[in-house]
């Protein structure tokens, strides 16, 4: 699209565009979020726009998310054991952080035991898939989803992981869950719900960086990180060859591509950095359990997200990621929900008027708070009936070419 | 760490001596064989939908989850404290008859409704759209659950409590302790076995059935409507997952509980997947042999031979790796039937 003699540097940063865009968007989204509450409208925007806590989510399940398109969406192989991967990461990095792990000292920096976790889950993928890629379809996603659920039953009842191992195990409180460069203190910013690193009037500024703003944005540097590694692989002829083996196998080995071995290193590198997102949930949330990490629904959440984003797309998940993050926000009263905004907005004689006896409090208990997987199940059959391509897939559609490919032509039109 | 022969060989001995009593081999083959009933029924309608159909239905643990709700809400609203157990094993009976015919047209309806319109799509569309349905009956059973101020989870003791006491009782068989419900339970197996058989090789739906798993092709052409023996077939699968779920409602390893709706679906997956997707006889095979393993696993524990506590549980998902490391198409499965 670029003609030959424009300078590479304005082509590919034509190409990058909405990458651009979508870092910014996320990279301004604290700031945003921290202006609005200084306005009139602070209450809906804390109802309606999801919280900081939720976009760290966004960031890790996201990352999970692309992780499971980059095997799921790419090879059509589906993964549905993809959690024993994000778990596999999240307890290394939980049993490193404890000395448990051996040949790993204490005190090992954050970097290095996330790598070495997403290092063993690439090994562990390796096996599974020297097992599970001799059979297709239907069969590959219940041996995953086997083998996903032997490792859970096994480290829901591992007492060497904790005293109550079905409760999981935690990073101890003095532990150094550290994003940056390792060895260099200056680069390293501690993460955490509670214990990350805060910082006040950044370079005289004015503005104070909470914990959480400091882990939101470590956390979105290791996922930007993680999605341009995958993205240059899925473009690279290796990733060709992942779609060719999604589109006709049989052709693919016919044109003399090993597809097995295709397979084998696409599964493995997805789980790499399936360990590195749980990793990073580990390290924010301090600690791990069988049933947030191992468990199949943690795999089905990634689904949700990969299909509402749109499978195939390697970027769209993370949108899924957003809208499911956003949904779960405003339906919980975590951070202050649809429920919380309503109980405030309307009067008390409102909310405890009863229509066929039931009142507006009741309705909203029942039907709102908390009540997020039952909208996301009815949104996630409609997509899969009607929009199977999900949001970016479908945009991409409309736009004939990825979104980085035809806007910069569109827009290139409109100027002249 | 070096094993210690000193300690170990007599272990072994002492275990060996304690499994060929009497006491032990009847416990494991009783409790095994009513565990098998139970996996059998569970399994049967998900491998009936699979073989015809191909589709993998992630509905149906949700479905047995359904039956067990309906179930305990019968039971609860009829049985009294002085009810005789009689009465309340024919109400039980009662139950299984409604619970089949109304997930019957259930089953039936949803698969009209929703998985008809996408068949031509790869098989991963359906597994979707089953696992979104399954998750908004489970959500949505929550919430209804929940309004009647029962939790979702644990499961709903109240209905456990209706079960009559001749099957709560232990009795002595061959110096063995074991719960009357294990008969029970075994009873209905070999009729729920016996039944499918029948359907499957005398009627004339079961021919259609047999013959759509072999070549779903030939079968239309030969002027049959393989479109409405789907949605009969995929109706009697989510029925008989009702029936399953009815028999849990009893058993005090199950009970109603919201958290069915995922367990059935991976015992069952286990089952079907051993005894090979889509194999009647795999099925029954693959029950049994899951059911004694768990007993026998459970009574390792339960012995404090092996202190692993979540060793059935482990040993029922392992079997279903190696089975499928050896003998990917399971026991009596047609190798690539579902395939990419």
């Amino acid at each position: 699209m670029s003609s030959s003699d424009e300078h590479w540097i304005r082509s590919y940063g034509r190409d990058q565009f909405p990458h651009v865009l979508v870092v910014l968007g996320f990279a301004l989204y604290p700031i945003l979020l921290g202006v609005l509450n200084r306005t009139p409208v602070a209450s809906e925007a804390s109802a309606f726009l999801p919280g900081l806590t939720f976009m760290i989510i966004v960031l890790y399940m996201g990352l999970f998310a692309i992780s499971f398109d980059f095997i799921s969406g790419y090879t059509g192989y589906l993964s549905f054991g993809h959690a024993a991967f994000y778990g596999t990461g999240a307890y290394f990095v939980v049993l490193a952080a404890n000395g448990q792990v051996p040949g790993v000292p204490e005190g090992m920096p954050f970097m290095i035991t996330m790598f070495l976790g997403a290092t063993l889950a690439f090994v562990v993928a390796l096996a599974i898939g020297a097992v599970s890629f001799r059979l297709t379809g239907v069969y590959f996603a219940m041996l995953t989803l086997g083998f996903a659920q032997v490792m859970y039953e096994f480290i829901r009842h591992w007492g060497y992981v904790s005293s109550n191992p079905t409760e999981g195990a935690t990073i101890p409180s003095g532990a150094d869950m550290s994003i940056g460069v390792p060895f260099v203190d200056s680069l390293n910013f501690a993460v955490g719900r509670l214990s990350g690193d805060s910082f006040e009037n950044v370079l005289g500024l004015g503005i104070d960086i909470s914990a959480t703003m400091t882990s939101y944005y470590a956390l979105g540097i290791v996922v930007l990180l993680s999605y341009f590694v995958m993205q240059r692989i899925i473009h690279s002829p290796f990733g060709k060859v992942m779609i060719a083996i999604r589109e006709n196998e049989e052709r693919a080995r016919a044109v003399g591509y090993n597809v097995f071995w295709y397979k084998m290193g696409a599964f493995a590198t997805s789980a790499f950095f399936a360990a590195i997102a749980g990793a990073l949930f580990a390290a924010y949330a301090g600690g791990a359990s069988p049933d947030n990490s191992f468990y199949f629904l943690v795999t089905a959440d990634a689904l949700i997200m990969a299909i509402i984003g749109g499978i195939g797309t390697l970027a769209g998940p993370l949108f899924g990621a957003l809208f499911h993050e956003w949904f779960e926000d405003i339906l919980s009263t975590e951070s202050d929900g649809l429920s919380t905004y309503l109980e405030q907005l309307l009067p008390e004689s409102v909310l405890t008027a009863e229509v066929a006896g039931l009142t507006i409090n009741d309705f909203i208990g029942t039907f709102l708070d908390g009540r997020a997987p039952l909208y996301l199940g009815i949104i996630f059959v409609l997509f899969v009936l009607f929009v199977p391509n999900g949001l970016l897939g479908s945009i991409r559609d409309r736009l004939g070419g990825t979104v980085s490919k035809r806007i910069p032509a569109a827009l290139e039109r409109y100027r002249r | 760490m070096p094993i210690e022969l000193a300690t170990e060989v007599p272990l072994v001995i002492e275990t060996l001596e304690r499994l060929f009593q009497p006491s032990t081999i009847a416990r494991i083959i009783v409790e095994g064989l009513g565990k098998a009933a139970v996996y059998f029924v569970l399994a049967v309608g998900l491998t009936l939908v699979f073989g015809l159909m191909g589709v993998l239905n992630f509905t149906h643990g949700a479905m047995a989850m359904l039956g067990a709700y309906i179930g305990g809400l019968v039971m609860v609203l009829s049985v009294s404290d002085g009810t005789d157990a009689l009465v309340r094993i024919a109400l039980f009976m009662v139950v299984l008859a409604v619970v089949f015919a109304l997930l019957t047209g259930f089953g039936s309806a949803f698969e009209y409704s929703l998985i008809r319109p996408i068949y031509d799509r790869t098989p991963m569309y359906q597994i979707l759209l089953t696992f979104g349905v399954a998750l908004i009956l489970e959500e949505v059973t929550r919430i209804v659950v929940l309004s009647q101020g029962i939790q979702p989870e644990p499961p709903w003791s109240g209905a456990m409590g209706t079960a009559p006491a001749v099957f709560t009782e232990r009795y002595d068989i061959l110096g063995a302790p074991i719960r009357g419900l294990y008969a029970f339970e075994i009873v209905l197996g070999i009729v729920a076995v016996v039944g499918v058989w029948l359907f499957l090789n005398r009627t004339l739906y079961g021919l259609y059935i047999r013959a759509g798993s072999e070549d779903p092709e030939m079968v239309e052409a030969l002027g049959i409507d393989v479109r409405q023996a789907f949605t009969i077939v995929f109706g009697l699968g989510t029925g008989l997952a009702g029936i399953g779920g009815v028999l849990l409602m009893w058993d005090p390893l199950w009970g109603p509980s919201a958290l069915l709706a995922i367990d059935v679906l991976l015992y069952a997956f286990v089952v079907v997947i051993i005894g090979g997707l889509g194999s009647f006889k795999g099925t029954v095979v693959a029950a049994i042999l899951v059911g004694i393993a768990d007993s026998f696993t459970t009574w390792l524990f339960a012995t404090g031979i092996v202190t692993f506590t979540g060793l059935p549980e482990l040993t029922i998902f392992g079997l279903l790796v190696i089975m499928l490391i050896i003998r990917p198409q399971g026991l009596y499965g047609v190798e690539e039937v579902g395939g990419h």
